[in-house]
Parts: structure tokens; sequence; C-alpha cells
């Protein structure tokens, strides 16, 4: 579940692309478990795909380190993208 | 050999200092980068020498990539990017992309290691075909 | 056509005082369908290859177009420092030291060429180079007393750049408004070429 407050906009977009980026298995995201899938690793898209707050995202990767992969992505957005403590902030 | 580095060059100092902010903040420090804006003499505009020296804080082997805002800028990073000692000439290019948003994809990319050419075509997917 | 020392700190001198002297003019053609900076910006790009007269005249013709137009890419600022400076510096590259009347026609059409790549632009956008390409094509009419038309002819395409709807630079976010107003860099390109004409007849 995705609670960061304006969903997931620029820079956590940035944080989960570049996160993603570490990883050599192909990775891919979506707001349902059936897709539509976008690229994690494509700032372009991750950004154009203007997630909700309170969406529920959807990790699926292909490649030697993929669970690995989606668990680092899954505990990023747990973690509320390491920024919780600055929202709600002027 | 490091990341592709990335200059900002605005007319406005304050937009390219607060351009080259939003990377270093949402993007983080491993992406060389410098900005510069305004006239030799102060007021807007940009600067041919400012826009070299940049090129230069910024400077990686693998290459530097330019974002710009409005005409001048461009026009002057062209010249800039011409009149550097040849063998960096073909290492540095002026992104065809909006000059915030395009900085900061562009640091996005370059953060993961891609090349001049990847982090130029990721830039410049924002743009209208 | 020898164009001695004399002859070029004559040519430096009266294409800078033009640019000088209507820098104003420039500044309120460009208020109009501008950003307000072109005349700021030539005149500061001017008064710096003034302060280099003495340096620049005693150069050779094609070093002495090179460095003015260096001198104008850094110091003017605007769009127009590198278009100007490619002008200058690639006329610089072309022109031999003694130039003939066919030497300079190839080296303003060479110079065109660069500046039309510069701007990515062509004739009929409202820019300098509307100014510029007809000079060129009397130049290359080669009929008796071309060259002497010339500053009449370069007046006239400034000034046909009125009705003109700007599409290349930063006119052209005005659209349709930016018709009705004469194009600044086109104004200074004919001052440029009036100054140049009228000194290289005075020495003739």
């Amino acid at each position: 579940m995705l609670t960061h407050a304006v969903g997931l906009h620029a820079r956590p977009s940035v944080k989960l692309t570049k996160l993603a980026k570490t990883f050599g298995a192909s990775i891919e995201f979506g707001l349902s478990g059936s897709g539509p899938w976008i690229d994690a690793k494509s700032i372009v898209k991750v950004m154009a795909t203007k997630v909700p707050q309170n969406s529920t995202l959807h990790f699926r990767a292909t490649g030697q380190d993929a669970g690995a992969a989606v668990q680092a992505l899954i505990d990023l957005v747990e973690r509320d993208f390491d920024e919780g403590a600055m929202n709600g902030e002027a | 050999m490091g990341n592709v580095g990335i200059v900002i060059v605005s007319h406005s100092p304050d937009v390219a200092r607060g351009t080259a902010d939003m990377v270093r903040q949402m993007v983080g420090e491993e992406v060389p980068l410098a900005w510069c804006g305004g006239a030799s003499e102060g007021g807007l505009g940009s600067s041919v020498e400012a826009i070299a020296a940049a090129i230069d804080r910024a400077w990686s082997e693998k290459g530097v990539a330019i974002l710009v805002d409005l005409g001048g800028a461009e026009l002057n990073s062209e010249m800039a990017v011409e009149l550097l000692p040849h063998e960096r000439r073909g290492k540095v290019v002026v992104c065809n992309a909006p000059i915030v948003e395009g900085a900061v994809i562009a640091a996005t990319e370059a953060s993961g290691g891609a090349s001049l050419d990847e982090v130029r075509r990721t830039a410049e997917e924002l743009s209208p075909a | 056509m020898d164009i001695t020392e004399a002859t070029r700190r004559a040519l430096i001198e009266r294409v800078a005082g033009s640019v000088i002297l209507h820098a104003d003019e420039l500044t309120s053609l460009d208020q109009a369908i501008g950003d307000g900076d072109h005349g700021i910006n030539m005149k500061r790009g001017f008064e710096a290859v003034l302060t280099d007269l003495d340096r620049l005249a005693a150069m050779p013709l094609p070093e002495a177009l090179q460095a003015v137009g260096m001198t104008l890419v850094m110091k003017i600022g605007g769009a127009s420092g590198p278009l100007y400076g490619t002008l200058f510096m690639e006329l610089g590259k072309s022109l031999p030291d003694v130039p003939g009347f066919a030497d300079v026609t190839i080296a303003f059409e060479a110079a065109i060429a660069a500046v039309k790549r510069r701007g990515k632009s062509d004739a009929g956008c409202k820019t300098m180079l509307d100014v510029l390409i007809p000079v060129l094509e009397t130049l290359k009419s080669g009929q008796p007393g071309s060259a002497g038309r010339l500053p009449a002819v370069a007046a006239a395409a400034a000034e046909a750049t009125r009705p003109m709807k700007a599409v290349r630079g930063r006119a052209s976010f005005l659209g349709d408004r930016s018709i009705g107003h004469v194009d600044p860099g086109a104004r200074s390109s004919a001052l440029m070429i009036s100054a140049i004409c009228k000194t290289l007849e005075a020495a003739a």
C-alpha cells in the first residue's frame, strides 16, 4: 500500500527508479496484479504513471536477483520512501 | 569512470541554482553537477564563458549532458560545446528537454551509470515529438 | 580589394558605432516582440570589440573577423551572440587576406549557411537571415553597381520583416502578435551591412 502523502510523486519516483536500477533483473510494477505493467527502471514512465495516494503497488521481476529486487522495492514503499517525516511539513 | 555529468544553463541564476538544488535533493550526490545562469555582466542571459566553465566543473570521462531553458541558452550552449577542445567536444550534448524535469530525469538516469546517449534519450523522452 | 589597416579600423569603428548609436532603437524593437535586450546586448558586444580596436585592426582581415566573432560570442549574451559570432567567425574562416568580389560572395554565402545551421532557421522566419539572404542574392546577381545598392536592399529587407510572423526565436512565442513589428535582428543586420558598404565605398 502506497501511503505517501502525494502518491508516487517526483521524488519517490526517482528513489524507486534508482533502486530498481541497482538490480540486474528486469522489474515492473502495476496498480493491479494483472497490469498494465510499467518498467520500474524508466524514470519517465514511472513519473508519467502518476500513481495516486493509497494505491497498492504490485511488483514483478525476472532475472537472477529478481527476488531481492522485489523485496527491496517493497521495503522502500513500506518505509514510505524514507521521507515520511517530511510529509505534512510546510 | 564515474557517472555522466549534468550542466544546467538558465537565463536566470536563480532558476539554474534552484534546479541544481532539486537535482541534489532528489537524486543525490553521485552525479557531477554544475549550473550557470545570467549574462556575463549581470541580468538575465547566458554566457558562453560561464557555460564552458560549468562543463569543466561537471566534467566526467563518460560525458556531460546540458539542460537549457530558452533559445539563447541553447545557442550559447551549442557554441560552448563547439569551442571545447577537440577531445571533449564529442562527449557533451545539449538535451532537447524541459530544464527542470529534464535535469532531474537526466541525473536519475546518470546516477545508475547510464551512458551519455542513454541519459540524453531518457531526458528527451519528455519532449513532445 | 586590399583592405588596409586603416580601412579595417574604419570598418570596425563604423559597424560598432552604428550598432551602439542605434542601441535604443534595437531595444525598443525587441521590447515589442522579444525580451527587450537586443540593443543592450549588441551594445555590450560591440563596446567590447572597440576596446580591442588597435589589436583587431592590426590583424589580417580573416583573423580580425574571427576575433571580432569570438568577442561577440563571449560578450553579447543573448541568442544574438552565437548568431552574429558565427557570422563573423565563418566570414573570417572563408575570406582570403586580400579578397576579390567573388571571394566576398562565396564567404558571405558560407557565413549565412553557418548562421542558418546555428539558428536552425532560414528565410521567411522573421530573423536576421531575412536581411542577409537578400543581400547575398544581390551580390550574386553581379549586376554593375550591385554593391552600391546593398544598403538600400538591406534596409528594405529589414522593413519587409514587419508583416512576417516569427517562427524562430523568442518572438515565435507571440505567434500572430509578432506581425506588424520589424525584427530587431533584421534591423541590426541592415545597420551593419550599411556601415560596411559605406566604409568600403569611402575607402575605394
